[in-house]
């Protein structure tokens, strides 16, 4: 115990940076993903055909996919010189937007048909009903599997290490290299993970029976 | 009995030879009916047999197979691909009220009434919620604008509704069997509002089982099973001496059990 509480104050700023870098590698991901994800979902509901078959086939390679193929992908396969981080965020970005499209869409069809018919009777037309009536509904009900799924993204990043982006785990091979106690870095790289990830789970836990609550209520 | 304003001669809903059918199965069998502007219709008749499809026909919330329908003299042919713009003009002129409510649950009952204001009519957001205000104190109801939907009893859900329907100045208002989803009780709120808007000359098309109602407040009945009308005139003697078999089935059924 004590030698890996020695090992993390020595290394702590590094190992506290790739955390910052993993974190912010994370955000970018879901600021691109999940708007993506929200756009794909809404896709899959649209009256044409075309528009409906683009929006699987592009989820379905999103999900076929494995992150870290999109990763070596984005970064090596397109000849746009990208940085590691960008390519980290687009690449995680896009399995995001895949899996995040099917949660929400899930939520979106979880609103009530006779909600969208009192809406068309009322005369409001379909992209208001979408925007006004169902994405509010549909996002809410969404959002506790949407915040899980975030978790697994956050722990994602590490996959990044691969394309020589500092973030946590590389940070922690890169120490572990230079004193070899792969073991006590390693535990230290997991439990920082953790740090986020455990009292991300537990919101997600309280959310989400908060949110079921009030669905009952009405 | 109230009275007819003045030009009751013009048709404010005009259904001709509306046919709806689900491949082989006919649901509404070239209906036609009439109602005149600022009367009041009543449609009964056993489960099944098409009121609420043929409600639903004249907001097109049910795309009929056949048949014209005209509403304030807009007119739509059914049998052809119906544009966005006829739907728009044909809705704008309909307000409709469900046995379900279906007010919107994220909003508050301002919201419900405003948002729809402001999106089809292009209100502003205070005019729209003035009238909101307006409407809600009209239904008895000027306590609940800022509350959610599923904090209100079934019948100041079904008045919120009807208030919502109301801010969109429909020429015509469509109930959908109003008050079947709410104890006896509660029903009476929601048809105390029905009777008012009847007295103040709105053209209403009714479909219910409240066969008191239809006989008190309603100018003229239609009585239809099978997906056709079985007989139509006036309720007062329909209920008196109904003329067809299938009526007098349907009635001593649905009386004998008050």
């Amino acid at each position: 115990m004590n030698e890996i509480w020695n090992d993390f104050m020595t290394y702590r700023s590094e190992l506290i940076d790739g955390l910052g870098v993993s974190i912010r590698l994370a955000l970018l991901t879901f600021a691109i993903g999940l708007p993506a994800g929200l756009l794909l979902a809404v896709a899959s509901f649209s009256r044409s055909k075309a528009v409906r078959i683009t929006a699987v086939v592009l989820v379905e390679i999103g999900r076929g996919t494995p992150a870290l193929v999109m990763l070596q992908l984005v970064y090596y396969g397109i000849p746009v010189t990208l940085t590691g981080f960008l390519s980290a965020g687009i690449a995680l970005a896009l399995t995001t937007a895949a899996y995040t499209s099917e949660i929400i869409r899930g939520g979106l069809q979880a609103v009530p048909e006779a909600e969208i018919e009192a809406g068309q009777a009322l005369g409001l037309k379909n992209f208001h009903i979408m925007r006004d009536i169902v994405i509010p509904q549909g996002l809410r009900i969404a959002i506790p599997p949407l915040l899980g799924f975030c978790i697994i993204i956050f722990q994602a990043t590490s996959l990044a290490f691969t394309i020589a982006v500092p973030e946590l785990l590389a940070q922690a091979k890169s120490i572990a290299n230079v004193n070899f106690h792969y073991f006590n870095v390693f535990v230290i790289a997991g439990l920082l993970y953790a740090v986020i990830t455990v009292p991300a789970s537990l919101m997600t836990d309280r959310l989400e029976r908060k949110m079921s609550r009030h669905l009952q209520m009405q | 009995m109230r009275n007819s304003p003045a030009k009751a001669t013009s048709p404010a809903i005009k259904l001709e030879n509306v046919e709806k059918r689900f491949g082989d199965h006919v649901v509404l069998k070239q209906v036609s009916l009439t109602v005149d502007e600022g009367q009041v219709l009543a449609l009964i008749g056993p489960s099944g047999a098409g009121k609420s499809t043929l409600l639903r026909c004249i907001n097109l919330l049910e795309r009929p197979t056949a048949g014209t329908i005209t509403v304030d003299g807009v007119t739509v042919e059914t049998d052809h691909k119906v544009s966005a713009r006829e739907l728009a003009a044909l809705r704008s002129r309909v307000g409709m009220v469900f046995q379900s409510f279906n007010l919107f649950p994220h909003m508050t009952a301002l919201r419900n009434i405003a948002l729809p204001q402001q999106r089809v009519l292009g209100r502003s957001k205070e005019e729209a919620e003035e009238r909101a205000h307006t409407l809600l104190k009209r239904v008895g109801l000027a306590d609940k604008a800022l509350q959610y939907p599923g904090r209100c009893s079934g019948g100041q859900q079904q008045r919120i509704a009807i208030a919502r329907a109301l801010a969109l100045d429909p020429k015509v208002m469509l109930f959908d069997e109003p008050t079947s989803a709410l104890d006896p009780e509660l029903g009476l709120e929601v048809l105390k509002v029905m009777r008012e808007l009847a007295d103040e000359g709105m053209t209403m098309a009714i479909v219910t089982h409240e066969m008191q109602f239809a006989r008190d407040v309603s100018d003229h009945l239609v009585v239809m099973s099978d997906g056709a009308i079985t007989e139509e005139g006036d309720p007062q003697e329909i209920f008196a001496a109904p003329q067809q078999q299938r009526t007098r089935d349907f009635l001593r059924a649905v009386l004998d059990r008050r």
